[in-house]
């Protein structure tokens, strides 16, 4: 197909989002004074939608894929269109869909909501360029596209102090990790000579005394990667812009943004710095991102148990997950052949993770819009009120949780075996407990919803409308969930090639 | 000899003359203390208030649209540059003209959305406008 498309149509998922957000725009700019709410939500949808088809298409097709001649540079090499970037932008857009669509009930009666639907499709934009980025400069530039819309989502309600008060804690340690993520591109530039990663790998082996600069740089750039992705040291942001945000945007940053991140930590360390060639540098990253994996997952999930708020604790356990996605690059070990196994597991398990935490935020947006409180007290008895919803919301909690019968399942199964057969036995055990840990406080919401009787009698009275969209959001995300289940074996196939293809 | 003796010795004699002059002026002038010499300097103008006041909020949003124009120079003086050399090594119009079209299109877009949505309009406060009468009136 290659051969018959100009190349710079690989990069038409990325195109297509950038376009509707600017057509968002130009909307809002002739008829600023209508609230458009629905024609923005749909254009926005159907963008998304746009964007997404032309992946699954490309994916199909085999665009960048090595039967087809193999992946696709553009712009002297800078920009790299394989089957990883693909499989991400599918993550990406399938989440933006969801997102602007539950938006469309969430900001009802928001003043002027035509400035979430083309921030959130920048955001998207920034995380397809992202997912192709194949030079530093572009990674920079790309996660600055992506940071800078979300400061502005996570304070999008500009009349409410906690979401005021998100936005700016997450801009303060989004500026202070990107300035340390840039200090760290400057010292390897300064040590290989290079910004595209594969020059950069040329140079890793012939470092001598200069290992030193780029092993730091590389920490500095672990640090970036860990506050997109929200794990530790930088997870401080997580809870607070979660919890302060309106809650399709919690879901579109804690689903969507961590997947970015990944992409980026994915294709860097094994582009740029290849473990082989970094451990014979002296640089040992796959011991940091192991330890950082282990205390991400614990500190993630033993935080989630004692939270009384929902919100908070889906913020809490999305650290987790984040601790569980970080073992794809942590078992890793060089010229292992089972590295490509559990590197296409985490990329699996950030997928069917796009779906199930996205609904899980979403239903916490229908209990916003609903008026609910924001406990798990308040959400006793809510089964009888709204059973589909509910039964959605136990959906996503079990395949959070990782029990079997869910794609939650699978994933974590196939991530936990990968790094097992890799020899990584402590961190697949350690992330066994985890989940056995995580599944106390994802039934307590489901024991909440289910078991437990209303406060008072009066308590669920509020539930008097029918978001129609949110509803379509949650449920379309719950049955995603549930077929993933007979689907995940395409799925895995498509990963494990795109991580074949990164070795 | 080091070049960077040299350099030391500019960096020497760039501190000795002006604490010099400022020594020699002191040891000459007479002194002659005098409250308006004291005062904050404000362009010849009276001092008034404190210099912690509130900046209108607008302010900021004049800046945030002149970053707008300051980048739309540093990708447009660089294209300006090349330009004509380019052409004269047959590069084709539409392949120079493109990129930078796009961007100030982008731009464009983005200065009308924020034109249109009244980030310009200069808002009248009412506690501002209250201030402005009480000092016509003082006047």
């Amino acid at each position: 197909m290659s051969s018959v498309a100009p190349a710079w149509s690989a990069l038409s998922p990325a195109l297509l989002l950038g376009l509707t957000g600017l057509a968002l725009l130009l909307v809002d700019t002739i008829r600023p004074n209508e609230r458009s709410n629905t024609s923005m939500a749909v254009v926005s949808a159907l963008g998304a939608l746009a964007s997404l088809s032309v992946t699954v298409w490309f994916v199909i097709a085999g665009t960048g894929h090595a039967d087809t001649g193999g992946a696709i540079t553009l712009l002297e090499g800078a920009v790299k269109v394989d089957t990883m970037s693909l499989f991400f932008t599918a993550i990406f857009a399938s989440v933006t869909a969801l997102v602007v669509v539950a938006a469309h009930d969430y900001f009802h009666d928001h003043q002027r909501p035509a400035a979430f639907y083309s921030l959130t499709l920048f955001a998207a934009t920034g995380m397809a360029l992202l997912a192709v980025a194949n030079s530093l400069a572009i990674v920079f530039v790309a996660l600055e596209m992506v940071s800078l819309p979300s400061y502005a989502l996570v304070a999008f309600l500009k009349k409410n102090r906690g979401s005021v008060e998100a936005g700016l804690k997450y801009f303060l340690i989004g500026a202070l990790s990107s300035a340390v993520f840039l200090f760290g591109i400057s010292l390897v530039y300064a040590a290989t000579g290079s910004l595209i990663f594969g020059e950069v790998a040329g140079q890793i082996e012939s470092l001598d005394t200069l290992s030193g600069v780029a092993g730091i740089g590389i920490v500095m750039i672990v640090g970036g990667v860990a506050f997109k992705t929200a794990s530790v040291p930088f997870h401080f942001w997580a809870p607070e812009a979660y919890e302060g945000a309106p809650a399709p945007v919690s879901a579109f940053l804690s689903s969507a943004s961590k997947a970015a991140g990944f992409v980026v930590a994915f294709r860097v360390f094994t582009e740029a710095f290849p473990l082989g060639a970094s451990l014979a540098a002296d640089i040992n990253w796959v011991l940091a991102f192991g330890v950082l994996a282990a205390v991400t997952m614990t500190l993630g999930n033993f935080a989630a148990a004692v939270q009384e708020e929902v919100k908070r604790m889906l913020a809490y356990s999305s650290i987790g997950h984040a601790g569980y996605a970080l073992i794809g690059l942590a078992a890793l070990s060089a010229g292992s052949a089972g590295n490509e196994a559990v590197m296409g597991a985490a990329m699996a398990h950030l997928l069917v993770y796009g779906f199930m935490n996205t609904g899980a935020f979403l239903f916490v947006a229908m209990a916003e819009r609903w008026g609910i409180g924001r406990t798990f007290e308040d959400y006793a008895g809510l089964a009888r009120r709204a059973p589909v919803a509910c039964t959605a919301m136990a959906v996503f909690m079990f395949s959070l949780a990782g029990l079997p019968p869910f794609a939650g399942f699978f994933s974590k199964y196939f991530l936990f075996m990968g790094a097992i057969e890799n020899g990584f036995l402590w961190l697949a055990g350690l992330g066994a407990v985890n989940s056995v840990v995580s599944l106390y406080y994802y039934s307590r919401v489901v024991r909440a919803m289910f078991l437990d009787d209303p406060a008072t009698p009066s308590a669920l009275d509020a539930i008097d409308v029918r978001p129609t969209a949110l509803y379509a959001a949650v449920v379309f995300a719950a049955v995603a969930t549930v077929l993933l289940l007979p689907g995940f074996g395409p799925v895995i196939e498509a990963a494990e090639a795109a991580a074949a293809a990164l070795f | 000899m080091s070049d960077w003796i040299a350099i030391g010795a500019l960096a020497a004699v760039g501190l000795l003359i002006p604490i010099g002059m400022m020594t020699v002026s002191a040891l000459l002038r007479p002194s002659v203390p005098e409250t308006g010499k004291s005062t904050t300097y404000e362009s010849g103008e009276t001092p008034t208030g404190g210099t912690r006041i509130r900046f209108n909020i607008q302010y900021y949003m004049v800046a945030l649209l002149f970053v707008v124009f300051d980048i739309e120079t540093v990708l447009l003086f660089p294209w300006a540059v090349i330009y004509r050399p380019a052409i004269e090594a047959g590069v084709p119009m539409t392949d120079l003209l493109w990129p930078m079209l796009t961007f100030v299109g982008i731009l464009a877009i983005g200065l009308g959305w924020a034109w249109r949505t009244g980030a310009v309009e200069w808002a009248r406060s009412s506690r501002a406008a209250s201030r402005k009468t009480e000092r016509d009136i003082n006047t």
